[in-house]
C-alpha cells in the first residue's frame, strides 16, 4: 500500500517535470518578444538557483554569498569577450571560450575558498556570516576597481555567439538558454542521484555520523561547493552575455539574499523546485512590483519567514522530491 | 593633535560596536540564536530618535524611548517567531534574516529610502589639554561605558546573571535545576534588542540615518564576536577593540571602503585559524 502511494507520488513528480518542460518549450509560441526576453533571464536565474540548491539544499552548507560566483562568472565573461584581460586572446575571447574560462576560474576560486573554509572547522552559522562578509568584500572591491568599470559596471558586453554567428533573435536565444539550462539540470540531477549525491545528503542530515562512516567531509563539501559555484558562474556568464551588461550588484549580498529566498521558497532540497522558485518569484515580481511598489519586498520577506518556519521544503519541494518517501 | 582626535574617534566607534555586539552575543550565547535582524533593531533605535526629532520632542526623549521601543519590539519578535525555532538552529538565521529584510522595507515605507539627519543634541565642543573635541562624542563614550559596565555587573554580580551564565554553560542542566529557561530567553532577547536600540539611538545624530545603516553595524559586530570568541562576554571587548580599532585606523589612513575590505578579510582569516576566538577556549556546542 505504501509502495503504491510512493509510486503515485513519484509519478506526480514526473508529470510535473514534464509539464514544466513542455510549458517552457512552447512559451515562445504564445509570448511576445518582451516576455520571451524576460523569461530568458529568469531561466538563467533558475540555473543560478540550482547551483545554490546543490550547496545549500543537498549538502546543508548555508552560503550567504553565492552571488559572488555568479558575479565573478559575469565579470570574467564580460572582460574576456571585451578583450580586456591581458594575455587572454584568440579562442578564449569568443562566447563559448569565455564561458568555459568563466566556469574554470570560478571553480578554481571556489576550490581555494572551500579549502580555506571547510578545513577550518567553520560550519553552520559561522560559515553563513563569513560568506556574507565575503559577498560584501567582493562588491566593495568591484566598486573600487575602475578598470572593471567601478560603480557603473561594464556595458556593451558582446552578445552570445556560436562559431562567429551572433544570436540576436530573441526566440533563438531563448531556446539556446533553455537547452543549456536543461543540460545543467540533467547533469546536476545525475550528480545528486549518484552515490556521491547520497553522501552529500548524509552530510546534510548528520555531519558527525557521516564522518564516522569514514568519509572526508571537508573534501565532499569542497567538491560540491565547486560544482555549485561553477553552475552559478555559468549562469553569471550567460547573464552578462544576454543582458550585455555587468555591475557590482551582481556580486553583492543583495543578489545573494535574493537567490537564497528563491531557493527557500521554491524548495531547496529539489533542483527543479529551486529553479521554479527563482522563475516564479521573478515572474511575480515583474507583475506585482508595479502594483505593490515598496510593499512587494515586505511581503516577500515575510513570506520567506513563514516559509522557513512552516514549510522548510518550500512550495514545490514535496511535489518534486527527488526520490519517493519510504 | 590629529592623532589624539583620531584615537578618541576610534574609541568612540569601538565602544558603540561593543554595545551592538554585546546584545548579539548575549542572545547568541544564551539562546543559541544568531539574530540577523540585530542590525535592524539598531536601525529602529536610530529611527525612533529621528521620529521624536521630527515630532519636536527632541533627541533626549528619543534616547530614553528607543531602548524601550526596541526592547518591546524584540519581545514581540521573540513571541511570534523566535520561540518556535529554538531547536532549529540554522532556521533561526534564515527567519531573522527574512525579518531583517521586512523591517528594513517597513522603514523605507514609513520614512522613505533617503538618509535623514537628526539635530545635533550637544553642539558645543569640550576644550581639554589643548584639544577640541565634540561634547556629544564624549557623551556617547560615557553612555557606552556605563551600559557595558551595567551589563557586566548584571551578568557577573546578580542572581539573574548567575542563572543566565548557567544557561549559557549548560542549558539542559540549568533547566533541570529549576531555572525557567523560557522566561530567561524572553528577558534576554528583550535586553539584547534594547541594547541594539540604544546603540542606534546614540549613533543617530552622528550619521545620516538611512535604511541600510543596520547592516553596516551588524557585520562588524558579528565579526568582532567571532574574532574575540563567542564563548565569553569578555571576548567581545577584545574583538570589538580589534575590529573597530583597525577599521577606524585604516579608514583614517586610506578610505572607509578600503578599511571595510581589509578588516573583513583579516577577520575572516583570523576566524578561520582561531575559530574559538582570540581569548576564547574551545567549547563544545
Amino acid at each position: 500500500m505504501a509502495n503504491f502511494f510512493s509510486d503515485f507520488g513519484h509519478q506526480k513528480a514526473e508529470m510535473a517535470r514534464l509539464l514544466v518542460l513542455v510549458g517552457l518549450l512552447f512559451f515562445p509560441l504564445i509570448g511576445d518578444d518582451y516576455l520571451v526576453a524576460m523569461l530568458t533571464q529568469f531561466i538563467i536565474y533558475g540555473v543560478f538557483a540550482m547551483g545554490l540548491s546543490l550547496v545549500w539544499g543537498y549538502t546543508g552548507i548555508l552560503c550567504f554569498g553565492h552571488a559572488v560566483f555568479f558575479g565573478l562568472g559575469a565579470y570574467i565573461m564580460a572582460l574576456a569577450t571585451k578583450n580586456m584581460i591581458p594575455g587572454i586572446t584568440g579562442i578564449l575571447t569568443t562566447s563559448l571560450g569565455a564561458i568555459l574560462l568563466a566556469i574554470v576560474i570560478v571553480m578554481l576560486f571556489a576550490v581555494v575558498l572551500g579549502y580555506f573554509l571547510f578545513y577550518g572547522r567553520l560550519s553552520g552559522p559561522y560559515l553563513g556570516i563569513v560568506t556574507l562578509a565575503i559577498a560584501v568584500i567582493s562588491e566593495r572591491i568591484a566598486v573600487k576597481w575602475y578598470y572593471i568599470g567601478g560603480y557603473n559596471g561594464l556595458i556593451n558586453v558582446p552578445p552570445l555567439s556560436i562559431a562567429g554567428w551572433e544570436i540576436l533573435n530573441l526566440k533563438v536565444l531563448f531556446y539556446v538558454i533553455l537547452v543549456i539550462g536543461l543540460a545543467v539540470y540533467l547533469i546536476c540531477n545525475r550528480i545528486v542521484r549518484s552515490p556521491f549525491g547520497t553522501i552529500l545528503i548524509a552530510v546534510r542530515d548528520n555531519e558527525i555520523r557521516a564522518e564516522f562512516f569514514g568519509y572526508n567531509i571537508a573534501q565532499f563539501k569542497i567538491i560540491i561547493f565547486a560544482i555549485g559555484a561553477a553552475v552559478a558562474g555559468l549562469a553569471g556568464a550567460l547573464f552578462a552575455a544576454v543582458t550585455e551588461f555587468v555591475s557590482p550588484t551582481m556580486l553583492g549580498f543583495g543578489l545573494s539574499t535574493e537567490v537564497l529566498i528563491w531557493v527557500a521558497l521554491g524548495g531547496k532540497e529539489a533542483l527543479l523546485a529551486s529553479f521554479l522558485g527563482a522563475v516564479l518569484v521573478r515572474v511575480l515580481e515583474a507583475f506585482l512590483s508595479d502594483i505593490l511598489t515598496y510593499y512587494w519586498i515586505l511581503i516577500l520577506g515575510m513570506f520567506f519567514v513563514v516559509c522557513v518556519m512552516f514549510f522548510p521544503k518550500g512550495v514545490f519541494g514535496n511535489l518534486l522530491a527527488e526520490r519517493p518517501k519510504h | 593633535m590629529d592623532i589624539a582626535i583620531q584615537i578618541l574617534n576610534s574609541l568612540n566607534y569601538i565602544l558603540v560596536l561593543i554595545l551592538v555586539a554585546m546584545g548579539l552575543v548575549i542572545i547568541f550565547g544564551l539562546m543559541r540564536v544568531i539574530n540577523m535582524a540585530h542590525g535592524e533593531f539598531f536601525l529602529i533605535g536610530a529611527y525612533t530618535v529621528v521620529m521624536t526629532d521630527q515630532l519636536g520632542l527632541g533627541f533626549w526623549a528619543g534616547l530614553l524611548l528607543s531602548p524601550i521601543v526596541v526592547g518591546l519590539f524584540g519581545m514581540v519578535i521573540e513571541y511570534l517567531f523566535i520561540r518556535h525555532l529554538y531547536r532549529r538552529f540554522l532556521d533561526t538565521i534564515l527567519a531573522t534574516w527574512g525579518l531583517s529584510i521586512a523591517i528594513k522595507q517597513l522603514v523605507i515605507i514609513i520614512f522613505g529610502p533617503e538618509g535623514l539627519m537628526v539635530q545635533p543634541p550637544l553642539p558645543q565642543s569640550v576644550h581639554f589639554a589643548g584639544l577640541e573635541y565634540p561634547a556629544y562624542r564624549l557623551f556617547i563614550m560615557g553612555v557606552a561605558l556605563v551600559i557595558i559596565f551595567i551589563t557586566f555587573f548584571i551578568f557577573f554580580r546578580t542572581d539573574f546573571g548567575l542563572s543566565a551564565r548557567s544557561v549559557i554553560a549548560n542549558r539542559d542542566m540549568a533547566a533541570a535545576l529549576g531555572i525557567n529557561t523560557r522566561r530567561m530567553y524572553r528577558t534576554t532577547f528583550m535586553f539584547g534588542s534594547a541594547l541594539a536600540g540604544l546603540a542606534g539611538a546614540v549613533m543617530a545624530p552622528l550619521m545620516s540615518c538611512d535604511p541600510q545603516m543596520g547592516l553596516g553595524f551588524f557585520i562588524p559586530a558579528f565579526l568582532s564576536i567571532l574574532v574575540g570568541g563567542a564563548g565569553t562576554l569578555a571576548g567581545i571587548l577584545v574583538g570589538g577593540a580589534v575590529v573597530g580599532g583597525s577599521d577606524s585606523f585604516i579608514s583614517f589612513l586610506f578610505s572607509p571602503v578600503t578599511a571595510q575590505i581589509v578588516v573583513f578579510s583579516l577577520a575572516i582569516v583570523l576566524i578561520r585559524f582561531r575559530p574559538e576566538g582570540l581569548i576564547g577556549t574551545r567549547r563544545r556546542g
